[in-house]
């Protein structure tokens, strides 16, 4: 994030103006419209690189199951991408395929593809976690603020919290009814020698 | 050699079932309320062993400031183990050097929060809770453990070693005899691992308990404990009894010990009489010099300090709240716990040896007996029983010189509390004498120290 990129609004404006094909059916197993390794392998060549056909293998599975949410991510994504300011820049392709490959599958796991196009706070964390991914910060923030602001709208992060609140709630649940129940039987307290 | 390893072991066991026996089949032995057991486990043991052998290892003087590496470490983990600790602790703190920002917490807090005082990874399974002896102010939950409740033992040979009292605790002995003279009061019988499998118990004094007017004398005297622990109350119905034992020493705890009690305690028992400041919060925190009335920081574990109402450190000699960091206790980590005890610190060194710093002027706690409607005496413990059913932080209670009382209690924090159940639960005690009860959500706050004088008494009975 040592970098600054474009600005935020602009990518995010550019998130709400996704055409309706980037948010087609991927094809899989026969079904579906769009072919995402095909819009991938285009991207790349357009970020300045060359994607081999094993890096577009993990575009061709075949698992509806596992893969229909992740493609689906990956075209919104790969729209973002298109935006001239990185095609401008040409040195953007090594990091795009990873984060298209791999960085978003959590993601797209946990939020439909549509989200990130309609609800604004989807959108900015989607342009956050690109923009990290690119080693980017937004154009105007620190790389303070932009850490602070990534965390902030970070879904997988948001989960982890809610997680560790829940588990927290629950500790506390059962630390209480311990605390109950052992308070109730005081002659079960160990033998403690003197008074206090 | 591994034979007779095994019949030693064997003899021990044996040993420790007849001291058991003994203890609970006296044909003078109190009713027993409970099963007593020390709850002490083969790895409790080797800690204990090792604690011990730190008691006097790592004993050192030290000035005022900032506490030593260990307790520090000991802090770092709390503050991100504990939620009550996790929660008011800013992120920002960094120690040590900015030990001062870190907030004081008080028995209030741990009154409201107890389950929050627990951390992350205590184990449950082990926990034990006690409710205070509430002699002054309330009774609170405070979590506990059977390991921390043990280090008492090492703490206190350490003590009667400093008071030149070597006791030998074999599975034959008995080691000690907590004495109560309560209306009622859990006893038990048990063995205790970490002295070899001597024996103890906690016994009440009150007559209503023993199988005969004589059992008290007998029972005590014919098991023999090594020391006594108790408090005032409880060691003047010993003188009144005449019981005819003999300890090495006699531990009074709970409340202050009056300078009269403790010269007839002398002329009777021929030992010393040990001051023990202990809290059940903080565990022991110091004991009396033998050579004068200060009282040295027992264990090497914790961190006192004394401050002022504003929080800040006091210069060593002036007056403040006794505070304490650290500790032993896994399912209650305190840091920086404000007593309600106050008194000074005195960092000079001490004419018997022992490097510890001293608390100098220690006050707190002091007894009172009340009367009932029929002239017999009620002690405040018994009164602080009642009270500890009902969910208060802190209570004045006064009896005028006409018998009439009047109470006026400081409930926990947005609790609703039946005055008429206080009411009549103290009535019982005090035979239907008039009482006069009213609430104050601030009571103690426009005090100095906040700590209200808990029993007042107008009657000469005090005296």
């Amino acid at each position: 994030m040592t970098t600054e990129g474009p600005t935020l609004e602009t990518l995010t404006h550019r998130l709400a103006e996704c055409p309706a094909d980037f948010l087609d059916e991927p094809r899989i197993e026969r079904k579906g419209r769009v072919d995402v390794a095909a819009v991938v392998a285009d991207l790349v060549r357009q970020l300045g690189g060359r994607a081999q056909r094993s890096d577009l293998d993990v575009f061709r599975k075949s698992d509806l199951m596992k893969c229909r949410s992740h493609f689906r991510l990956a075209l919104v994504t790969c729209w973002l991408l298109g935006d001239s300011w990185f095609i401008g820049k040409k040195r953007f392709a090594v990091p795009a395929l990873r984060l298209l490959s791999a960085g978003i599958v959590e993601l797209a796991s946990l939020i439909h593809a549509e989200k990130f196009v309609s609800d604004p706070d989807s959108r900015e964390e989607l342009v956050r976690l690109c923009l990290r991914e690119l080693g980017l910060r937004p154009a105007g923030e620190s790389e303070a603020q932009a850490l602070d602001r990534l965390e902030a709208t970070n879904t997988l992060e948001r989960r982890k919290v809610i997680a560790a609140t829940r588990t927290a709630q629950e500790r506390t649940r059962k630390v209480r009814e311990e605390l109950a129940r052992k308070a109730r039987a005081e002659a079960e307290a160990a033998a403690k020698i003197s008074r206090e | 050699m591994k034979k007779s390893f095994q019949a030693s072991a064997i003899s021990d066991q044996r040993a420790r079932k007849l001291t058991l026996d003994r203890l609970r089949q006296h044909p003078h032995a109190p009713k027993w309320r409970a099963q007593g057991e020390d709850r002490v486990q083969a790895d409790d043991l080797a800690w204990l062993d090792s604690f011990s052998r730190q008691l006097t290892r790592s004993r050192k003087g030290w000035g005022p400031g900032k506490p030593s590496e260990s307790v520090l470490e000991w802090i770092e983990k709390a503050r991100v183990t504990t939620p009550y600790h996790r929660a008011r602790i800013p992120s920002h703190v960094r120690l040590p050097e900015d030990w001062h920002d870190l907030p004081t917490m008080t028995r209030e807090d741990v009154a409201l929060h107890p389950e929050h005082m627990v951390p992350d990874d205590a184990d449950l399974k082990r926990m034990l809770v006690y409710r205070t002896a509430g002699t002054t102010g309330h009774a609170i939950l405070v979590p506990h453990h059977a390991r921390a409740v043990a280090s008492y033992q090492p703490m206190m040979e350490h003590v009667l070693r400093r008071y030149g009292i070597r006791p030998r605790f074999t599975a034959q002995s008995v080691a000690c005899f907590l004495i109560c003279s309560q209306r009622q009061t859990v006893t038990w019988a048990a063995t205790l691992s970490y002295w070899k499998g001597a024996g103890f118990a906690k016994v009440n004094l009150n007559p209503s308990e023993w199988p005969t007017k004589e059992s008290p004398q007998k029972y005590i005297s014919e098991l023999a404990p090594q020391f006594l622990t108790g408090d005032p109350f409880s060691y003047s119905d010993l003188l009144r009894l005449e019981v005819p034992v003999r300890p090495s020493a006699m531990f009074t705890t709970a409340v202050a010990m009056r300078p009269g009690l403790k010269r007839r305690l002398v002329e009777q028992f021929a030992c010393p009489i040990i001051d023990w400041f202990s809290l059940i919060e903080t565990g022991p925190i110091g004991y009396a010099c033998p050579q004068g009335d200060a009282y040295h920081i027992m264990p090497h574990d914790i961190h006192v300090e004394v401050l002022d109402e504003n929080e800040h450190p006091v210069p060593p000699g002036v007056r403040g709240e006794i505070t304490v960091t650290g500790g032993r206790n896994p399912c209650l980590p305190l840091i920086r716990y404000r007593t309600r005890d106050w008194g000074t610190l005195d960092f000079t060194p001490c004419s018997c040896g022992d490097p510890m710093p001293r608390i100098i002027g220690l006050e707190g706690r002091t007894p009172m007996n009340f009367r009932t409607a029929d002239g017999s005496l009620v002690n405040s413990a018994d009164l602080s029983r009642i009270l500890r059913e009902f969910p208060l932080v802190q209570h004045e209670f006064r009896q005028k010189a006409d018998l009439t009382c009047e109470i006026t209690i400081r409930p926990i924090t947005s609790v609703a509390v039946d005055e008429e159940q206080i009411r009549t639960a103290l009535q019982k005690a005090l035979g239907n004498l008039p009482i006069e009860l009213r609430q104050d959500p601030e009571l103690g706050n426009e005090l100095h120290t906040g700590k209200v004088i808990s029993y007042q008494s107008e009657l000469m009975v005090n005296d």
